[in-house]
């Protein structure tokens, strides 16, 4: 960790280098502001895995069983691979570079974020309605988050999708119990994604502590 | 020639002398004594609800010759009843493993089968020599939707069962205790206690995966845990605990997002830092040389509920101040 003298060089240069007029303008407390934003997208993860919880308890049983029972576990239908899945092998997972981690997290929640609007405009009841429309909203929330992590690091954002998925030879669910199917492993992916970026923040976390030391001057083109 | 032969507990058995005749006259023993000829029917032994304790070798022996006929090793046992079946992931995110036992003995040799399923997957759980029952995983992906189905089979001779575990691969996460916790006073400080540990040494990962804790600690002389949570750190200070009391501490562990906590850890003891009571050895020279009876005239410490820096507001403040009062009294007629 960096010593009481090495930050007091960082911060004089920072603000010297900022106060130069002729250099393009560099915002030092983008760097410091990173850790930051970083624990808030974590803390924002746990939240709406705590939100979905309640949301997915009552979507269940709306959507009757067999899909509310604690047991159910179906087959994989291959039309459900159109929901970006969490599921990764574990050594390409932990060689993940910062930018294609929070990438992957901004884009799975971006798609997610598309169907569950989806849903929200199908659902019957309008207890469910209220609480899907505030689950979206705290999901667009962490959309924008992660968003704002990528540039404060100054990595591109992806390119979002246009609008509702429908990716070519995809068609609809051709009957009821298969739409129910789809509704069941978007909730499953989304709660996995949850669990799964609780744990690609916290490598985040460590990786960028909210008191960063080296200057991005390379990415700044100096 | 010899065999073995298992049979259920309660059941009628009928051991033939091998090839002879119904009619031949046969001697038989059981763990080499005579059995009476009260037992059998012809040369046949009957063994009627066997037991236990009927177990052992019988030979059957040719009348005349003595030639050992027919020998057999009879085990009276039971089929196997459900087994019990634990998974648990340890080690997250390396893999986790399985392991087993039967709730009650059979008393006869029993194998055992497991197979992992994940999803269309038939995953191999790799037996560990110690301990036995037991096998462990290796996780191939991680963050999978798809729940992991475990089927034990147990067989013996006398019959199988089976049980079935099917879980998610978060819902199985429980690290072992802390280790090396250690508690200590602090000097100068009668209501502190220092307390550290570290990760168990069974999880991988901290870095990625980091642990949370729950400390718990008491007086001995109370049944009551005030309890802590600490979301990073492997130490924390006591601030209130009771001036001069032994306590007994421990701390447990869980990933900070998923899964369950762990076992409490091995139980630690500490007492505060307390103040040497220095005027206590002048008026210890004073009653030696004076040769009174009581060797002391304070209480013994241990069962003294009035220490100095006691917990104000307790009820047992006015049983201080009168025990304060017999003490200065009897200090008096010393000096």
């Amino acid at each position: 960790s960096p010593t009481g003298d090495s930050w007091g060089i960082f911060t004089f240069l920072c603000a010297a280098l900022c106060n130069l007029p002729a250099l393009p303008a560099l915002n030092c407390s983008e760097e410091l502001g990173a850790g930051q934003s970083i624990q808030q997208t974590y803390d924002l993860t746990r939240y709406l895995e705590h939100q979905l919880r309640t949301l997915a308890g009552t979507y269940l049983n709306y959507l009757g069983p067999p899909f509310n029972e604690p047991d159910f576990n179906p087959p994989r239908l291959a039309r459900a691979e159109r929901v970006p899945s969490a599921t990764v092998d574990l050594d390409l997972w932990r060689g993940l570079t910062d930018n294609a981690r929070l990438a992957a997290n901004y884009r799975a929640y971006s798609r997610l974020l598309c169907y569950l609007r989806v849903l929200d405009g199908q659902v019957g009841t309008a207890e469910l309605r209220h609480r899907l429309a505030h689950f979206c909203a705290s999901l667009q929330g962490l959309v924008l988050s992660i968003g704002g992590v990528m540039s404060s690091l100054g990595y591109p954002l992806p390119a979002g999708p246009a609008g509702p998925p429908t990716p070519p030879g995809a068609p609809a669910a051709p009957n009821d119990f298969l739409k129910k199917m789809d509704d069941f492993w978007l909730l499953k992916e989304l709660q996995t994604w949850l669990w799964r970026s609780a744990k690609d923040f916290n490598r985040l976390k460590k990786k960028v502590p909210p008191a960063v030391v080296t200057l991005r001057l390379e990415a700044r083109g100096f | 020639d010899s065999h073995i032969q298992y049979e259920r507990v309660g059941a009628d058995v009928t051991m033939k002398c091998g090839s002879m005749d119904w009619d031949a006259a046969v001697t038989w023993t059981a763990n080499g004594t005579d059995i009476d000829e009260s037992r059998l029917n012809g040369s046949y032994l009957i063994l009627k609800n066997v037991d236990l304790s009927q177990s052992g070798q019988y030979s059957c022996y040719e009348g005349s010759s003595w030639h050992l006929k027919y020998q057999t090793y009879l085990r009276v046992g039971t089929p196997p009843k459900e087994p019990v079946l634990m998974c648990r992931s340890n080690n997250y995110p390396k893999g986790f493993y399985c392991s087993w036992h039967l709730p009650t003995p059979t008393y006869i040799p029993n194998s055992f089968n497991i197979s992992v399923i994940h999803g269309t997957k038939d995953m191999v759980c790799e037996k560990d020599a110690v301990p036995k029952n037991r096998c462990h995983i290796r996780y191939l992906q991680l963050f999978s939707t798809v729940k992991y189905k475990v089927t034990l089979t147990v067989t013996n001779a006398l019959g199988k069962n089976f049980t079935t575990l099917t879980f998610d691969e978060f819902a199985i996460v429980k690290p072992d205790p802390p280790e090396s916790v250690v508690a200590k006073p602090v000097p100068n400080n009668p209501r502190r206690l220092e307390v550290s540990w570290q990760n168990p040494s069974s999880w991988p990962d901290p870095e990625s995966f980091p642990l949370k804790f729950f400390l718990r600690y008491r007086p001995l002389i109370l049944d009551q845990w005030q309890h802590v949570e600490l979301s990073d750190g492997t130490s924390h200070t006591i601030t209130d605990a009771y001036a001069g009391k032994e306590y007994i501490i421990q701390v447990a562990a869980k990933d900070n997002d998923i899964g369950t906590w762990s076992d409490w850890s091995v139980a630690v003891h500490a007492t505060p830092w307390t103040e040497e009571p220095k005027h206590l050895t002048t008026e210890a020279q004073i009653t030696e040389t004076t040769s009174a009876s009581t060797s002391s005239f304070m209480a013994p410490p241990t069962t003294k509920i009035c220490d100095k820096g006691a917990v104000v507001g307790s009820g047992a403040v006015a049983v201080c101040w009168t025990a304060g009062l017999v003490v200065a009294a009897y200090s008096v007629l010393f000096i």
